[in-house]
């Protein structure tokens, strides 16, 4: 009767340890990410792409079309265009050179010796660059509400909102890809290209996938069908035409739906790359 | 020290003297683009007519508020830009819902993140409306024709686009007759329409297109017939001489010069020049009763 008390004390000492270990390793990513975003600012990279996109959009508005003031949708367009493309070449540049860098510079090994996993050491690459895409985003996206707003006098807040959150999930795939693929890969170089060149690929062709094999005979319809299921569907995040032609709203949930669709293809890449780096020698 | 030295002073010499050969047969070479203005035409050459095209029909995309076929959808009903297609009257806009259907559920659930309704630039995105809204199943067809004012102000969105593809590519005609169109009926803007027009007949000389166009804007927009009646009947001579022989000849704008003068002459009580045009009309128009009618009608009122 008396020996039903010490299991339950027993139970309750691991329950007391396990959370200072998860707040621990919490703390771990955090520290990490931090680390990574305060690589990204000090690194030129995004200050060259911000004065780049914030040139030619300038130029660009400056033109005088048949001496009309509020042309507009062309400046959105181009500006839009250009914050895409720099925040494609930022994520997938700064993701790509985690890894190896941790490796060239061998810090890798005092990082794995003290008390951080492989698992928190990708996690922390990840949460890192996904936040400084986000920071990045939002000084790119209010530069671009500041052009907009001037010549539009309206500022529709809440589908930049859908278009920012949406973009910045579209982001967290890619990097949460690039993390794997700079696992998986021998140089960052490579990464970037093939990172660069698929996410591309995916953008463009994403969405005729389906229309491209039903003009295909078998064997190849099967496999164009195989890889259109299979990728992650980044074109879909890519709502630039609604916002340049003032669309209304994407309904709530449809949003949510997209976001968690993100979420669901970034954890499957991070996992297979938290899978594949625990089997890798780190030397 | 002084044979690396002796070698670059040489080396600088033939540089600089083969510079001073070259340059003058350069400045003559028909192939040369530093006499150039445009930044585009020196940057890309006899390449950007390939853009051109393309940039024209980002024009034709705006007009649809950003609802376009891709090469790889079903582009039937938007082989002409539907920008040049609304200049004429009698354009019925019939295209069909190009996505049709979703084919699988990425199709359906993608089609929420890009325009998938027609609609027109200028007019009112209605949220009761239905998704997928197909365009002639529930349109009032009547009511999209331009209206100055309320849409013009949205319209001048593809201007960029027209001056750009026009900057492209100076000898494709239709750029500047579809841009100026748009800029006297929309935005109102006949002199930036008739100053575009002008530009146009500087690269493509005594095009017929042209010059029926700038004709519209003399007796449309400035009241002026006498040099509307000068530019048609520039036109329909420039017309006979370069079209008339071919087997595909543009007899559209051929029509419209004739019927146009045709018209302004009746105006104008010149019966019998009015009868001479619509004679030549009649051997080319479709409707070949309408004008037996009409000149019927002007026998009449010619007789004395």
């Amino acid at each position: 009767m008396t020996t039903a008390n010490p299991p339950a004390e027993t139970c309750r000492l691991p329950e007391a340890l396990a959370r200072p270990a998860g707040a621990s390793s919490w703390t771990n990513i955090c520290a990490i990410a931090g680390v990574v975003i305060k690589e990204m600012y000090r690194r030129k990279d995004f200050y060259v792409l911000f004065v780049l996109t914030a040139l030619i959009t300038l130029v660009m508005g400056s033109v005088s079309i048949f001496n009309e003031q509020g042309i507009v949708r062309y400046l959105k367009e181009i500006c839009l265009f250009l914050i895409w493309g720099s925040s494609l070449v930022i994520v997938i540049t700064t993701t790509a050179r985690q890894i190896p860098a941790e490796r060239e510079n061998r810090t890798l090994f005092p990082l794995l010796a003290k008390p951080v996993t492989r698992h928190q050491l990708i996690l922390g690459k990840f949460l890192g660059c996904w936040l400084a895409s986000g920071v990045a985003l939002l000084i790119f996206y209010a530069f671009f509400g500041m052009v907009a707003g001037a010549r539009e006098h309206h500022w529709p807040v809440l589908n930049y909102f859908q278009a920012i959150t949406l973009h910045w999930f579209m982001l967290g795939i890619v990097c949460a890809l690039t993390l794997l693929g700079s696992i998986v890969f021998a140089a960052p170089s490579s990464n970037t290209t093939i990172t660069l060149v698929v996410t591309v690929g995916i953008l463009l062709l994403g969405r005729h996938l389906n229309k491209v094999a039903l003009r295909l005979s078998e064997p190849g319809q099967t496999v164009v069908y195989i890889f259109y299921y299979a990728i992650p569907h980044l074109e879909i995040f890519d709502v630039r035409d609604l916002i340049v032609h003032n669309w209304g709203l994407i309904s709530w949930p449809i949003w949510a739906a997209g976001l968690a669709y993100a979420a669901v293809y970034a954890a499957l890449f991070l996992s297979a790359a938290c899978l594949r780096f625990r089997r890798q020698a780190v030397n | 020290m002084t044979t690396p030295l002796l070698s670059l002073t040489l080396l600088a010499t033939l540089a600089f003297s083969l510079a001073t050969s070259l340059e003058p047969w350069f400045q003559g070479w028909a192939g040369s683009r530093a006499q150039s203005s445009s930044l585009v035409q020196v940057a890309l050459g006899d390449s950007r007519k390939l853009f051109a095209k393309h940039v024209f029909l980002k024009a034709d995309a705006y007009f649809h508020n950003g609802y376009y076929p891709t090469i790889y959808d079903n582009s039937q009903g938007y082989e002409k830009a539907h920008i040049a297609e609304d200049m004429h009257a009698s354009s019925a806009e019939s295209e069909p819902n190009f996505l049709g259907k979703p084919r699988d559920w990425v199709d359906a659930f993608s089609r929420h993140f890009y325009p998938t309704r027609h609609r027109h630039i200028g007019e009112p995105d209605e949220p009761g409306e239905q998704e997928g809204h197909q365009h002639d199943e529930h349109c009032a067809h009547g009511d999209h024709e331009p209206e100055a004012g309320a849409k013009g102000n949205d319209q001048r969105e593809i201007l960029p686009w027209l001056r750009f593809s026009a900057e492209l590519d100076p000898e494709r005609v239709e750029t500047y007759v579809v841009s100026a169109y748009w800029l006297r009926t929309s935005m109102k803007k006949v002199d930036d329409a008739e100053q575009f027009l002008r530009e146009g007949l500087r690269a493509n000389p005594g095009n017929y297109e042209i010059l029926f166009e700038l004709g519209c804007v003399y007796n449309e927009n400035r009241n002026d017939p006498i040099r509307a009646r000068n530019l048609w009947e520039l036109g329909l001579k420039n017309w006979r001489e370069t079209e008339a022989t071919k087997p595909d000849a543009n007899v559209f704008v051929y029509a419209r010069t004739l019927g146009n003068l045709a018209t302004l002459e009746e105006k104008q009580t010149n019966y019998v020049r009015a009868l001479e045009l619509l004679g030549s009309l009649k051997r080319v128009s479709p409707n070949q009763d309408a004008i037996e009618k009409w000149m019927a009608d002007l026998r009449g009122r010619a007789a004395p």
